[in-house]
C-alpha cells in the first residue's frame, strides 16, 4: 500500500521514483509541506471539527468537576472517582488526539488522499456509555 | 450545517472550488464561522475554569479536592493561554480583514489560528482535565 501510493506520487510528479523516495521520506518528517493546498473551506471545516472535539472534552472535564469536586453524592468513594477518572480520561485522550487527527487529515487533503478513518468516536462513545452505567450503578448501590 | 453552505455557493457556479473568493460575502462567512467556533469553544474553557474554582454546592456534601489556592495555579495557566488566544485571534482577524484575505495568498486566512494556536487549546483542555483529576486523588 506505502509502496504503491510512493509510486503513484512519483508519477504524478514527472520525478524519477529513485530521486523521489529519499526527499519523500524527509517531507513525511517535516509535518506534511508536500502537496497542493487544499481548498480553504476545508481547511476552516477541519478546523471547526477540531474546536468541536475540544469542546466535547470540556464537557467531559464540566462533568468530572462536578462528580469529583462539586456535586454532594451519596455514592460509595470507589465509584464516585471510577467516574471521574473516566470522564477525565477521554477527555485527556481526546485533547491528546484532536491535534494530531486535525494534521493527519490536512496532510491527506494536501495529498488528495482518502481522509484517514478515525477510532475516537467510537472510543468516545463506548466510555460515555460505560460512565452511565457505572453512573445508574452508583445511583442504586450504596 | 457545512451541506447547505456548499449547495448555496453550489448554485451560482458549477465549481465552486474554481471561483475568485476575493471579496464575496458567502466566502467570508466561512471564516467568521469558524472564529464563532474559536469563541463558543473559549467561552466553555472559560466556564469549566470557573466551575473548577468554585466551591462546592453544599459544604461537606462533596470532598473539595484540595486547598482552593492550589486549584488556583492551573485555571491561571488555563487563563494565560487564553488570552494569547484572543491576542492571537484578534490580532489575525484585523490583519485579514475580518477573515476575507490573507496577504500572502490573496484567500480567505486558513486555518483562522495557526497551527500552534490548535496545539495550544488543546493543552490548556488537557491541563484542565488532569488538574481535576489530580486534585481529587485521595491525599
Amino acid at each position: 500500500m506505502l509502496i504503491v501510493n510512493d509510486g503513484r506520487r512519483g508519477m504524478a510528479e514527472g520525478r524519477d521514483p529513485s530521486i523521489g523516495g529519499p526527499t519523500d521520506a524527509g517531507a513525511e518528517r517535516s509535518g506534511g509541506s508536500r502537496g497542493a493546498e487544499p481548498d480553504y473551506r476545508f481547511t476552516l471545516a477541519n478546523e471547526r471539527t477540531f474546536l468541536a472535539w475540544i469542546r466535547t472534552a470540556l464537557a467531559l472535564v464540566a462533568g468530572a468537576v462536578a462528580v469529583l469536586h462539586l456535586v454532594p453524592l451519596k455514592w460509595d468513594s470507589g465509584v464516585r472517582l471510577a467516574v471521574g477518572f473516566a470522564l477525565t480520561g477521554l477527555a485527556i485522550v481526546i485533547t491528546v488526539y484532536a491535534p494530531l487527527r486535525w494534521l493527519r487529515v490536512q496532510k491527506a487533503m494536501r495529498r488528495d488522499q482518502a481522509l484517514p478513518m478515525s477510532a475516537l468516536p467510537v472510543i468516545t462513545a463506548v466510555g460515555v456509555a460505560l460512565v452511565c452505567a457505572v453512573v445508574l450503578l452508583g445511583n442504586y448501590w450504596s | 450545517m457545512s451541506g447547505s453552505a456548499e449547495d448555496g455557493s453550489g448554485g451560482a457556479a458549477e465549481r465552486p472550488r474554481g471561483r475568485r473568493a476575493r471579496g464575496s460575502g458567502a466566502d467570508g462567512l466561512q471564516a467568521e464561522r469558524t472564529l464563532l467556533a474559536w469563541q463558543r469553544t473559549l467561552i466553555v474553557l472559560v466556564a469549566v475554569a470557573l466551575l473548577y474554582l468554585r466551591d462546592p454546592l453544599l459544604p461537606g456534601g462533596a470532598q473539595t479536592g484540595g486547598e482552593p489556592l492550589h486549584r488556583l495555579f492551573p485555571v491561571l495557566g488555563v487563563l494565560a493561554a487564553l488570552g494569547v488566544l484572543i491576542v492571537h485571534l484578534r490580532r489575525r482577524w484585523r490583519i485579514t480583514e475580518h477573515g476575507l484575505h490573507d496577504d500572502t495568498t490573496g484567500r480567505p486566512p486558513a486555518p483562522v489560528a495557526r497551527p500552534w494556536a490548535l496545539v495550544l487549546m488543546s493543552a490548556a483542555a488537557c491541563l484542565l482535565a488532569v488538574a481535576a483529576a489530580a486534585s481529587a486523588l485521595p491525599a
